[in-house]
């Protein structure tokens, strides 16, 4: 990846010397954000020249309108010098043009382990089982026959086409109730349960680490990997996907493109340097640096009988690999049918559920989810409700704020003119940056606004709420917020306060301890909570480790299974939140005048008593504030459940509402929905808390 | 003794649970990536050496995110304690029409899921031609802890005697003299609390940023870090090392001024 990396920041130091006065800028994003950055962007009026990407992100920006069409210009002739592959068109226009095919999956095993790829799934089973060895006896495997990102259904589809169905069908709609969907999921389940050929729980980074490091003999990855590899110094050969015996297929890869389109909003000079630099970063001489480098399959047709490709080993064995392929839909629906099968897959991978029950609900969960996607809402009765409404707060508004200026016209000279000339800066920028965007939201939860509508949005009335609340899942998600909210708390308040109290004796180096226990609130958050990630690690992370070592448990699949995955995000939000407590609570007990404590010393009453009779009614009108503040941070609190379950994972199961908002606006391109999602979250924290509030009149 | 020796020990725990994880960032900053799988205990620790730090400081951008961070960082502090300082004093001393409804929005500002203001957001700063500069992120980190930051420096004006200012304001001191000459001094654990809230936030934001700032160049740490972790292979080491090097001044920070926080955090100092 870092190699692609530098090889396109040489070509454009190259474009930017032979072209005086233009400026290349490279911009880096992942995938999902450079999606998401994008979209803004391009929204905003502003954003990069040209996008670089897989060629499934067509789909959607097409539909949105974020990316130009390129057939006028491109002559067919020039059009003609690329693979087919490489074309991305979508309803009938063509929006993406690829210097690079591939992005297919294949076998890759090292050729140090194995001398022959397997043919068959059964081969690679046996093959796989024999490699998978457990070198020092502790009962711990030590190398895997077979590792890869299992639990991504991109990973995963292949093997139905192997089992003889394709997963879509032929016009893009999902095809998933099948018996080969079955068949296929019962062969990966068998692997990580019955076979154990590959690690239970195995992510991108671990299976691509234990192949580089020679611990897993077989992984199935991309061609994008294999520079990865070649840096690695693994000695490593290619096969296709093992046949399947019962049906005599092979798995289908699907072939991708990577490439590029062009920002529809450029003034007429830029857009004239964007072609230039696009044709410069199609063009042979720039084809043949990747390939040479990085061992990318060219997308010029006069580039791939070049020597390039032909001395290359690894690309040579490619070709027939990948004429066994299919392109890669680009249809915007794939998300949802990723989505779904995601979600059913990996709760079978967790036991959950049956193969076949998965399948079928995998299917129509799908052709919901593309309907949802769809849809265009009309506008209905339930507008002029809106409408009412917001002339009715725009009214209140109003006649507040001629209140409000009557109130400081009248300051005569005075303190009030004072307070509010001191008051005036921080409510201008709270505005602007909060309450304004607030208010759009609330626009937006009224509006169409998705994936249909991404130019032309309008208020269409009150369907999402009813959508909203009238979906019992929604009603499920909120008792769990509810949940997790109250929990951490609870353990932030016990394990705040009790250590606070524990330092407030008359201990040794109070400093010290303090600092110490500040750490988790002192470290980023975003650092840490991935670093928990990999303390739950199944096999190598030290939590199992610790509780095989001291307490002789068995490993438990702390990121796999949905219960655990959510006590993982648990501990770590208890680890990072009790700190800010302890601090509030160690403020708290200075407050608490020493001669109390002495007096009811004096007196003999027991140290238990005294901490309920002196110190926690004293500490109470401390801590109640920052209970209900921190309520309010741990019911919103997205990041770590985000980054600790990989945002969402096993099977959607770890979501708290914030979190599914987040999933709900982002993945399927419900603007609309999310929002007033997000309004509805907001009403019901506000009331939880009043609740609080009111029965403390702890604020005021 | 026994209740002494026990609390220590408990102490002892929590401090080692505390601090464990960024003990397991260390192991993977000093080590080359393939630590990644595998057990802290297997890992040789005779092999640790400051590799991926030379390469972080030679071979990235490294230092030029970190330019932009602390400038950042040190002017949001500054606007953020100012605006807030004002604000709270204000709204501790004085009762004005809207002064229910200033400190109602303060608590009710912090209740908004916050990944859904990104959009309307953006829009806003687009329209302000704010979009690809710091000033963009000044302005919304600044205002993003205004609300928290206003009530911790309410909630500290309110323990200030206010024969102070009567004093004061016999000596001939206007008002806002008063404010700046002698009730600020008093008010600094506050001041540094608020400072060091409004530092953190800016120093480790990364979803607002990764938004607004669209030049490498003008990347904060934890856009920089995040480039590191590509979707499809991340450079562990080199993640470990920026997390260790990004996470230094805020820890320093915290260890050094965390008297003043026990002093000055006075989110429970809430009187009506």
């Amino acid at each position: 990846m870092y190699a692609h990396r530098k090889v396109l920041a040489d070509l454009g130091r190259e474009f930017e010397a032979a072209n005086p006065g233009v400026k290349v800028d490279i911009l880096y994003r992942e995938t999902e954000e450079l999606r998401s950055a994008y979209q803004s962007a391009v929204m905003g009026g502003s954003g990069p020249d040209l996008i670089y990407g897989p060629s499934d992100q067509v789909g959607p920006m097409s539909t949105m309108g974020i990316i130009a069409p390129l057939e006028k210009i491109f002559s067919p002739e020039e059009l003609a010098e690329f693979h087919q592959l490489a074309l991305i068109n979508y309803r009938d226009h063509l929006y993406m043009i690829g210097d690079r095919i591939g992005n297919f999956l294949m076998l890759i095993y090292n050729k140090k382990l194995m001398k022959e790829p397997p043919k068959t799934v059964e081969e690679l089973t046996a093959i796989a089982k024999k490699l998978t060895i457990d070198t020092d006896g502790d009962g711990r495997t030590d190398q895997f026959g077979l590792a890869f990102n299992f639990t991504e259904p991109y990973f995963f589809v292949p093997w139905i086409s192997g089992f003889g169905e394709s997963f879509l069908s032929a016009d893009g709609q999902p095809n998933l109730a099948t018996k080969a969907t079955v068949d296929a999921f019962t062969l990966i389940r068998d692997w990580k349960t019955k076979d154990r050929i590959i690690p239970s729980e195995c992510d991108y980074e671990m299976a691509n680490s234990l192949f580089k490091q020679g611990r897993s003999a077989m992984v199935i990855n991309g061609d994008w990997s294999w520079g990865d590899y070649l840096e690695a110094k693994i000695d490593f050969g290619i096969a296709p996907l093992p046949q399947v015996k019962a049906t005599g297929r092979w798995p289908t890869p699907l072939v991708g493109t990577t490439g590029y389109s062009l920002n529809p909003n450029l003034a007429d000079d830029r857009r004239e340097t964007a072609i230039r630099f696009l044709r410069f970063m199609l063009s042979s001489h720039a084809q043949e640096k990747f390939t040479q480098q990085v061992s990318t399959f060219p997308s010029l047709l006069r580039l791939q009988a070049s020597d390039a490709v032909k001395s290359n080993p690894i690309l040579r064995d490619a070709v027939p690999i990948m004429a066994r392929g299919k392109q890669m839909s680009v249809a915007p629906e794939l998300r949802a049918v990723w989505d779904s099968l995601r979600r059913e897959y990996q709760s079978v991978l967790g036991g959950v559920s049956e193969p076949e029950a998965a399948s079928r609900r995998a299917q129509s969960d799908s052709l919901a989810q593309i309907q949802r996607m769809n849809e265009t809402l009309l506008p209905d009765g339930t507008r002029w409700i809106v409408l009412a409404l917001l002339i009715g707060v725009l009214g209140y508004l109003i006649v507040q704020s001629l209140k409000g200026i009557k109130a400081i016209r009248s300051a005569r000279a005075g303190s009030l003119k004072f307070a509010y000339l001191m008051t005036l800066p921080a409510v201008i920028a709270l505005f602007l940056v909060v309450v304004y965007p607030f208010v759009f939201n609330i626009l937006l939860s009224f509006s169409n606004f998705s994936l249909m509508t991404f130019r032309d949005w309008k208020i269409v009335g009150m369907q999402h709420y009813i959508s909203a609340v009238s979906d019992w899942s929604f009603y499920g998600l909120l008792l769990k917020t509810l949940i997790w909210t109250f929990t951490n708390v609870f353990m932030h308040m016990v394990l705040g306060v009790g250590l606070a109290l524990l330092i407030d004796q008359t201990l040794p180096a109070k400093p010290l301890w303090r600092t110490l226990l500040i750490i988790p609130w002192a470290v980023p958050q975003y650092i840490t909570a991935l670093t928990w990630r990999g303390l739950f690690n199944r096999e190598y992370g030290p939590i199992n480790q610790f509780l095989a070592d001291f307490l002789s448990l068995p490993p438990l699949d702390w990121l796999s299974d949905p219960l655990l995955a959510f006590t993982a995000c648990f501990i770590t939000n208890v680890w990072l939140g009790f700190p800010f407590m302890m601090v509030v609570a160690l403020g708290g007990l200075q407050t608490i005048p020493h001669d109390l404590h002495e007096a009811a010393r004096v007196d003999g009453v027991s140290a238990y008593r005294r901490f309920w009779l002196i110190t926690w009614p004293l500490l109470l009108p401390v801590l109640k504030p920052a209970a209900v503040l921190g309520c309010i941070w741990t019911f919103n609190s997205l990041g770590v459940i985000w980054l600790v379950s990989n945002g969402g994972e096993p099977a959607d199961q770890t979501h708290i509402l914030v979190t599914y908002i987040y999933r709900a606006a982002f993945n399927l391109y419900r603007y609309g929905h999310a929002a007033a999602l997000s309004v509805l979250t907001f009403l019901l924290l506000f009331l939880l808390a009043r609740v609080m509030t009111k029965k403390e009149e702890a604020i005021k | 003794m026994i209740r002494k020796t026990s609390s220590l020990l408990v102490l002892l725990l929590f401090s080692f649970i505390a601090v464990f994880p960024i003990l397991y960032v260390v192991a993977m900053a000093t080590h080359d990536n393939s630590a990644f799988a595998q057990r802290l205990t297997e890992l040789d620790w005779m092999q640790a050496d400051l590799k991926n730090f030379r390469k972080l400081i030679l071979e990235t951008e490294f230092l030029i995110w970190l330019r932009n961070s602390v400038l950042i960082s040190v002017t949001v502090s500054m606007v953020g304690v100012s605006l807030s300082s004002m604000a709270g004093y204000a709204i501790a001393r004085y009762r004005f029409p809207g002064h229910h409804w200033i400190l109602r929005s303060l608590l009710t500002t912090q209740m908004f899921p916050a990944s859904m203001l990104m959009l309307p957001m953006f829009v806003v700063l687009t329209q302000l031609k704010l979009i690809n500069s710091f000033v963009g992120l000044l302005v919304v980190y600044s205002s993003s802890a205004l609300p928290f930051c206003i009530w911790q420096m309410k909630g500290f004006f309110e323990t200030v005697p206010r024969e102070l200012e009567e004093a004061a304001r016999l000596d001939g001191l206007s008002a806002f003299q008063t404010f700046y000459r002698v009730i600020l001094p008093v008010a600094s654990p506050a001041l540094v609390v608020t400072g060091l809230f409004t530092f953190m936030t800016s120093w480790s934001e990364y979803m607002i940023a990764a938004i607004v700032l669209q030049d490498p160049a003008l990347y904060t740490l934890p856009l920089g870090l995040k480039s590191f972790q590509a979707s499809i292979a991340t450079d562990w080491g080199l993640y470990a090392a920026a997390s260790l090097i990004i996470s230094t001044p805020i820890v320093v920070l915290f260890l050094a001024l965390s008297r003043f926080l026990v002093s000055g955090l006075t989110v429970g100092s809430v009187k009506g």
